[in-house]
């Protein structure tokens, strides 16, 4: 690719990101906050519910404790993520990457859904099972890429930075750490926008997310219901999706 | 100055480095060469302790290295290598500032610091402080480097085949650089290459090794006359020995005063070996009558390709004259004033004022 090129597509991504971001952000926020505004639309597609538009809680309620779901758990996988692709990085843990991988490996192949069974009998009904099977699940991209970050560090770099006398830390936090950065962020993003989708089951055992509607209407074969979880679930997930990228691009040193 | 007293690197029972011992006085260019494999690098790497010794020691200003601690050793010392290492996400001003960062100095001195190296390798500061090393040349990136291992001044400057990897044309104007920041700055520089050209060109000292022992350790000219055995021989290599002596003297040693004559005066008198220069008001050469095997008569109009200069190697000197098919080139100042002219009598090594030494 000659700089020309990639330099035009860089000002697509960039122009298609200042209007595609903002956008679906005001679309979600209006969604959130005007789902109600939309029952006579719902009440058309939808002509044979007595009931189109999921009431039981406010859509913003729902958003916000979707949202904190995902913090919360997206905070653990990331700062255990990290720390156990650091630690196996290091000459002192080396030699437990094989067992840190598949551990992490088998945290994502575990299905949440068997998580929770198991989760809700040590950890009971609600918030907290949910947020031992997010964080378990949302481990492994970032466990992954923070050790394949780290990889991508040339050798000869890390050479410069020792000859030139900088210490393990400055290494880790000057050189290492900002050149991984790019991966790291984007296995972040994975382990995010998982979370988004897989934080509905959550509302099988009783913690409060968008996919209570969602559940709702599975149960009670109400679409509609269905529908506007999902939308609001979707949008949560590109309007995070778009802003990770922004942030990955910050990384990125063309080298 | 740095001594290596009975250096030895052993891996897995095999000696990779045997027992080197050789002392490098402050301010020389010490080149380290030989084969693949000859424990070269590895000998250079023990210096600032990126390898741990085996055995033996290694004193730097008559302080043993294992003594001090290794962070503070490696910014007394500096060190360039030959895929640069620059930090990619750093701008070359940052990668400079690298060591005089680590070891805290004002952000002034810093600045000046940067500024004053990149125009020792003529970076133009206000052009590439900003750029990221992806955005440099091969060149250029190199020159980063090396300022980089020169920022804070060290001690000692240690460099792995730094010019390795760039092109034949690159290496020779860096190599050229080298010389010039080695003769300005003064400081001692232990180089590793395999490349005997460029340590003919470079070096005041030779380190030749061969699995991991010290073979010969010279000035560059005693190694070519005084080989101490077959392998110095073949590894300098016979063939063009006359050449490789020509790479390390130097026009300002056998250049004579040039031979002026008014224009057009005394052309019937011009043969091969007599000839006259014609300049301008100011001094600088515009033709050569005669001196020219081909056509004794002829006049040939200067230009900037076939002229000398005083610290050009007579290997180029002779090149240009073969070239240009004269048997006299001008040598100039930095104005393009004559100043000299060199000859074959010069390349025959036959100085008009005595030879003041081969080491320029």
């Amino acid at each position: 690719m000659t700089p020309a090129t990639s330099n035009r597509q860089g000002w697509r991504q960039r122009a298609s990101g200042r209007v595609v971001l903002p956008f679906m952000t005001l679309l979600l926020i209006a969604l959130t906050l005007g789902m109600a505004q939309l029952e006579p639309l719902f009440r058309a597609l939808f002509p044979d519910l007595g009931n189109p538009l999921y009431a039981r809680d406010s859509f913003l309620n729902l958003m916000l404790a979707h949202i904190g779901l995902v913090l919360v758990s997206s905070l653990i996988s990331v700062t255990v993520g990290i720390i156990a692709g650091l630690f196996v990085t290091r000459p002192a843990g080396r030699e437990f990457e094989p067992m840190v991988s598949s551990l992490a490996a088998i945290g994502q192949t575990f299905p949440p859904a068997a998580v929770l069974a198991i989760a809700v009998p040590l950890a009971g009904f609600g918030f907290a099972p949910t947020i031992i099977a997010l964080s378990l699940y949302g481990l492994l991209p970032v466990v992954q890429n923070t050790i394949a970050g780290l990889g991508t560090v040339p050798q000869a770099t890390l050479e410069a930075a020792r000859g030139n006398g900088m210490s393990r830390w400055q290494i880790l936090r000057r050189v290492e750490l900002p050149l991984a950065m790019r991966v790291i962020i984007a296995g972040i993003r994975v382990s995010v926008i998982i979370n988004i989708g897989t934080a509905t089951i959550g509302s099988t055992v009783g913690a409060k997310s968008l996919g209570t509607p969602l559940i709702a209407g599975l149960v009670g074969n109400n679409l509609a219901y269905v529908t506007q979880g999902a939308l609001l679930v979707g949008l949560l997930a590109i309007v995070t999706d778009l802003t990770f990228e922004r942030l990955e691009r910050r990384f990125s040193f063309g080298g | 100055m740095i001594e290596l007293q009975g250096l030895t690197k052993t891996y897995a029972g095999k000696r990779v480095v045997d027992e080197i011992s050789l002392t490098l006085d402050s301010g020389e260019f010490g080149v380290l060469i030989g084969p693949s494999g000859c424990g070269k690098s590895t000998t250079l790497k023990m210096i600032n302790r990126l390898i741990p010794l085996s055995g033996g020691r290694i004193l730097l200003n008559g302080e043993d290295i294992a003594t001090l601690p290794v962070e503070q050793l490696r910014r007394r010392i500096g060190y360039a290598i030959q895929s640069t290492g620059l930090f990619p996400h750093w701008r070359v001003a940052q990668n400079i500032a690298t060591v005089p960062q680590l070891l805290k100095w004002p952000k002034s001195r810093i600045d000046d610091r940067v500024d004053e190296l990149m125009t020792l390798f003529h970076l133009e500061p206000a052009e590439f402080r900003d750029k990221y090393p992806h955005q440099l040349s091969g060149g250029q990136a190199q020159r980063v480097g090396v300022a980089r291992a020169l920022a804070a001044d060290p001690e000692v400057l240690l460099m792995d085949e730094p010019f390795g990897a760039v092109d034949p044309l690159t290496r020779e104007v860096l190599q050229a650089e080298m010389r010039r920041v080695h003769r300005q700055t003064g400081k001692t520089i232990v180089f590793v290459t395999h490349d005997m050209d460029e340590a003919l060109k470079l070096a005041t000292r030779i380190a030749l090794l061969d699995r991991g022992r010290l073979v010969q350790y010279d000035r560059p000219i005693e190694l070519m006359v005084e080989p101490a055995n077959d392998f110095v021989r073949e590894f300098i290599g016979e063939a063009d020995l006359g050449l490789k002596l020509l790479s390390r003297r130097w026009v300002h040693q056998y250049q004579r005063p040039p031979q002026l004559g008014a224009e057009g005066a005394g052309d019937d008198a011009l043969s091969a070996t007599s000839h006259r220069w014609q300049c301008d008001a100011d001094g600088r050469p515009l033709a050569l009558a005669g001196a020219r095997l081909d056509d004794a008569q002829r006049v040939t109009e200067v230009t900037p390709a076939w002229t000398a200069t005083a610290d050009m190697s007579m290997k180029e000197a002779l090149s240009r004259m073969v070239w240009y098919r004269v048997t006299v080139l001008p040598v100039v100042d930095a104005d393009g004033r004559l100043v000299a002219e060199i000859g074959m009598a010069g390349i025959m090594g036959l100085a008009a004022p005595p030879a003041t030494g081969d080491n320029a």
